[in-house]
C-alpha cells in the first residue's frame, strides 16, 4: 500500500517534469505561438505527419535546435548533479558535501582556462577542445585527491575532504594566475566558471547522455548501501556492506558523471548541494526514494533557473548565478521552516 | 560437546605499531553467554572488532562457525555475527523500522528490494524486543533504552549465529541496563543464541553470564565461571584498588564492592590491634585500620553481623559465634588467645548486654593497652554490670576513653609514630 502510493507520487512528479519541459520550451524571447510550437515538436521530434505550412524556418530552428535541446540539457545537468550530490552526501556523511567537494570544479576550470587561452579548438572524442581539457582536468584532480588521501586499501573520508579543499585552493590559484597573464581571455574564463546552458545544443546532450544514464543507474544500485552507511562506516561493515567498494564506486562514478556534465556546461553551483537537502526534507533519508526524486527535482530546478536566466532581462545571465541567488534563500527558508515545524531534515 | 561458534587461535591484532591483542586463544560454544571484562585498553573491543571484520587479525586464526574469518565475504560474516555497539545516534531521519530493516541487508541480493520474508523477520525481531509499538517513530527521537532495543532488534533481524555486544548498556540508566540484559538473557535461554558481550560492569557480567573471560594487556588472564573470575585477587589487579567480594544473596553470584582507591597515610609502625566488637558499629574502623596497615584481630562477633562480614571479607582472624547466642567462657578464651600479642585493644562502639559482657573478662591478663569507645557506655544494657566491670578493670589497667573513631585513629597514629 505504502509502496504503491510512493510509486504513484513518483509517476506524477515525472509527468510534471515533462509538462515543465514543455512550458519552458514554449517560453522565450522570440515569440513562437503555442500552436506552432506544438506542431514543430510533433513534426520534428516525434516525426508525426503534421502540417507544417505557415511556420518559418527560423521558428523551427529556434524550437528544434535552440530551446528544446537547451531545456533538455538543463534537465540532464540538474538531474545528474543532484544525484551525484545525493550520493556524495551519503558517503561523506557530511551535509556540506556536493559534487565539487573533491576539487572537480577547480580542476575543470583550470582545464577550461588552459583550453581557452591556448585557443585549443580541436575535436577530441566528440568534445570541443576546451570541454575535453575541462573533462581531463576534472578527472585528474579527483585522481590526485584520491591518491593523496588513500592509506593502504582504505580511503578515510576526513582526509578526502581535507585534501579536496587543499587541491581546490591551489588549482584556483593557478587559474587566477592564468587569468592574470591573459587578461584578454578573462571574461570568457569567468563566464565559463559561472556555468551556462547558452549556445549548447544536441551535441552536448548526446555527448553526456551515456555518462549520465549509466552513472545514475550505477549510483542508484547502491541506494541500500548508502542508507546503511549513514549509520556510520563501522556499523555498515558489520551489517555486511563492502564499504570501501561502495565508496570507491560512488567516488569514481560520480566524478566521471560530474566531470562530463561540467565539461559541457561549466560550473553550475548549488544544484548538487541544495537539491538533495531539499528533497530529503520531504522524502526522508532513504536513497531509494531520495535519488529518483532528486533527479526529477534537480532537473526541474535547473530548467526553471535557466528559463529565468534567459528571460529575466535582455542580457543572458549565467545560470550558475541564478541557482545560487534563488537556491540559497530558498534553502534557508526550508531550513528555518523545518526547524520550527520540528520535521527532521 | 556443542558446536564451536567462535574459535580464536593465537590471534594478534593492533593499530599500526601498537599491538593490542597479543595472542588470544579462546573457544565459544553454541548457547554460551560469555562476557569479556578487563580494564580500558586491555583489548576487549579490539577483539570484537577482529571478529566482526572491522580489523584484520595480524596473525593467528579466527573461525566463525568453523569458517575462516579472513575469507568470509562481508555479507556472509553479517549473517553469522551481529554486533550491538554502545548506544549511538543517527543524524538522519530514519524510523525505528527503517533501522531494523537494515539488518536484513546481508540476505538481500544485488539491488533487490525487501521480500515478504524480510518484512516478516523484521516484525518478529521488533516483537521480541518490544519495539513494535514505536516502529514508525523516528529513531532519533527515541530514548536511550528504546534506541538500544531497536539496535538489538536490528542485530536479531540479521539472524546471527552469534551476537556480539560492545558495552551495550554503558550509556543507559539502571532500569534500561537491566532491561537490555534481561532481554539478551531471555534470547540466550529461550532461543539458544550464543552471546559474547564486552561489559564494563563486573557485577552485571557476574549476574547474567555463565562464563567470564578476563583480558589483561592483550592476553587472556582468566577464563571460567563467575566464582572463578570474580575473586579478590583478580579484581584488585584489574581495578588497581581495594575491593570487597561478596556473595550476592539474591542471585547467588559473586559481586564486587569497590572500597577505595586513595589510601590514607600508612601507620608509622603497623601495630597489632585487637578489636572487640560484635554488632555493626566497628565496620568502618576495621576497614580503616586495615587500610592503614595495622595488623588486626577481632572478636567475639556474631555471625551475620556487619562486623563479622567485614572480618571475613578482609580475612581478619576473628572469633565468631552463632547469632543471638551468649559469649561463653570458652569463646572468650579463644578471643583472649587472639589478643595475646595485641599491643592495642580497642573496645569499639558496641552495645553491651548480658550476652556479650563476657567479652570484657580477662582483659587484665593481656598486655595490650585498652581504648574504650564512650558510646559503649551509653548503650549499656547490663543493668550496671558494665560500669562495675570497667571499674574493676580500671583498677588494674589504664583505660583510655575516647569519643569517636577519628579521635582513636589520632591517638593510635601518635602511638605508632612514637614507638616507631
Amino acid at each position: 500500500m505504502k509502496k504503491k502510493k510512493k510509486r504513484l507520487a513518483l509517476i506524477l512528479a515525472a509527468a510534471g517534469c515533462i509538462l515543465l519541459i514543455y512550458f519552458c520550451t514554449v517560453l522565450g524571447a522570440a515569440s513562437v505561438s503555442l500552436g506552432d510550437v506544438n506542431r514543430i515538436l510533433l513534426h520534428e521530434i516525434f516525426h508525426m505527419p503534421v502540417d507544417m505550412e505557415g511556420i518559418s524556418a527560423g521558428s523551427i530552428a529556434i524550437i528544434r535546435d535552440v530551446r528544446l535541446p537547451r531545456v533538455l540539457l538543463g534537465f540532464l545537468t540538474g538531474a545528474a548533479l543532484a544525484v551525484c550530490g545525493a550520493s556524495y552526501q551519503g558517503i561523506f556523511k557530511n551535509p556540506m558535501a556536493d559534487p565539487y567537494i573533491l576539487g572537480i570544479s577547480s580542476g575543470a576550470a583550470l582545464g577550461a582556462a588552459i583550453g581557452i587561452v591556448l585557443h585549443f579548438s580541436g575535436n577530441i572524442a566528440g568534445l570541443s577542445g576546451t570541454a575535453f581539457l575541462a573533462f581531463a582536468g576534472a578527472l585528474l584532480t579527483v585522481f590526485l585527491v584520491y591518491s593523496i588521501s588513500r592509506t593502504g586499501r582504505k580511503v578515510p573520508i576526513a582526509s578526502l575532504i581535507l585534501s579536496g579543499i587543499a587541491v581546490n585552493q591551489s588549482l584556483s590559484a593557478f587559474m587566477s594566475l592564468i587569468m592574470l597573464f591573459h587578461q584578454q581571455s578573462m571574461d570568457q574564463i569567468m563566464f565559463w566558471t559561472m556555468g551556462s546552458l547558452n549556445g549548447k545544443g544536441w551535441n552536448q546532450i548526446f555527448t553526456i547522455l551515456p555518462y549520465v544514464i549509466l552513472g545514475v543507474i550505477l549510483l542508484m544500485t547502491s541506494a541500500r548501501e548508502l542508507d546503511i552507511m549513514l549509520l556510520g562506516e563501522d556499523t555498515a561493515v558489520q551489517l555486511g556492506v563492502n564499504v570501501e567498494f561502495v565508496k570507491k564506486k560512488v567516488l569514481i562514478v560520480s566524478s566521471i558523471v560530474t566531470a562530463a556534465v561540467v565539461s559541457a556546461t561549466g560550473i553550475i553551483g548549488f544544484v548538487g548541494l541544495l537539491v538533495p537537502h531539499v528533497v530529503r526534507l520531504f522524502t526522508g533519508p532513504k536513497h531509494r526514494v531520495l535519488m529518483p526524486v532528486s533527479l526529477l527535482f534537480g532537473g526541474t530546478f535547473l530548467i526553471l533557473c535557466d528559463t529565468a536566466a534567459r528571460s529575466m532581462i535582455t542580457q543572458e545571465i549565467p545560470v550558475g548565478i541564478i541557482t545560487a541567488a534563488f537556491g540559497g534563500p530558498f534553502f534557508l527558508y526550508l531550513l528555518w521552516k523545518s526547524r520550527r515545524g520540528g520535521a527532521a531534515g | 560437546m556443542s558446536k564451536e561458534m567462535l574459535k580464536m587461535t593465537e590471534v594478534t591484532a593492533g593499530y599500526g605499531e601498537k599491538k593490542v591483542l597479543k595472542g588470544i586463544s579462546v573457544t565459544i560454544r553454541q548457547g554460551e553467554f560469555v562476557s569479556l571484562i578487563g580494564s580500558n585498553g586491555a583489548g576487549k573491543s579490539t577483539l570484537l572488532k577482529c571478529v566482526s571484520g572491522l580489523l584484520p587479525a595480524e596473525s593467528g586464526e579466527i573461525l566463525l562457525c568453523g569458517r575462516d574469518n579472513r575469507v568470509l565475504k562481508p555479507k556472509e560474516r553479517a549473517r553469522l555475527a551481529a554486533v550491538v555497539p554502545q548506544s549511538y545516534g543517527v543524524e538522519y531521519a530514519f524510523t525505528a523500522e527503517d533501522v531494523v530493516a537494515m539488518g536484513r541487508y546481508p540476505y538481500q541480493g544485488f539491488g533487490r528490494h525487501e521480500s515478504g520474508a524480510d518484512e516478516e523477520e523484521v516484525r518478529r525481531a521488533m516483537e521480541v524486543t518490544n519495539t513494535l509499538e514505536f516502529q514508525n517513530r523516528l529513531y532519533n527521537e527515541l530514548s536511550g533504552g528504546e534506541k538500544q532495543r531497536v539496535i538489538l532488534a536490528r542485530a536479531l533481524a540479521q539472524q546471527p549465529e552469534i551476537l556480539l555486544l560492545d558495552e551495550p548498556t554503558s550509556a543507559l540508566d539502571i532500569h534500561h541496563q537491566t532491561e537490555v540484559m534481561e532481554l539478551i538473557t531471555k534470547l540466550n535461554r529461550e532461543q539458544g543464541l550464543t552471546v559474547l558481550a564486552v561489559l564494563h560492569d563486573v557485577n552485571m557480567a557476574s549476574r547474567y553470564c555463565g562464563r567470564m573471560i578476563l583480558l589483561k594487556d592483550g592476553r587472556l588472564a582468566a577464563d571460567g565461571e563467575p566464582h572463578q573470575i570474580v575473586t579478590k585477587k583478580n579484581m584488585e589487579a584489574l581495578y588497581q584498588m581495594k575491593i570487597l567480594i561478596r556473595e550476592n544473596p539474591l542471585f547467588h553470584k559473586p559481586e564486587i564492592v569497590p572500597i577505595r582507591v586513595l589510601r590514607e597515610k600508612r601507620a608509622g609502625r603497623p601495630l597489632r590491634v585487637h578489636v572487640i566488637c560484635g554488632g555493626g558499629g566497628a565496620v568502618k574502623i576495621i576497614e580503616e585500620l586495615d587500610d592503614r596497615g595495622y595488623e588486626l584481630t577481632a572478636g567475639v562477633v556474631n555471625m551475620g553481623s556487619g562486623d563479622c562480614e567485614i572480618c571475613r571479607y578482609l580475612q581478619i582472624p576473628h572469633v565468631e559465634i552463632p547469632p543471638f547466642t551468649p559469649v561463653t567462657a570458652k569463646d572468650q578464651e579463644r578471643n583472649l588467645a587472639l589478643m595475646e600479642d595485641a599491643e592495642v585493644i580497642l573496645v569499639s562502639d558496641v552495645p553491651f548486654g548480658r550476652n556479650n559482657l563476657e567479652n570484657l573478662r580477662g582483659l587484665e591478663r593481656v598486655k595490650g593497652k585498652i581504648f574504650f569507645h564512650k558510646n559503649a557506655l551509653s548503650g549499656d544494657y547490663t543493668g550496671g554490670s558494665l560500669v562495675k566491670r570497667l571499674q574493676e578493670l580500671g583498677e588494674q589497667k589504664q583505660i583510655c576513653y575516647f569519643g569517636d573513631h577519628d579521635e582513636f585513629l589520632g591517638m593510635l597514629q601518635k602511638l605508632s609514630g612514637k614507638e616507631g
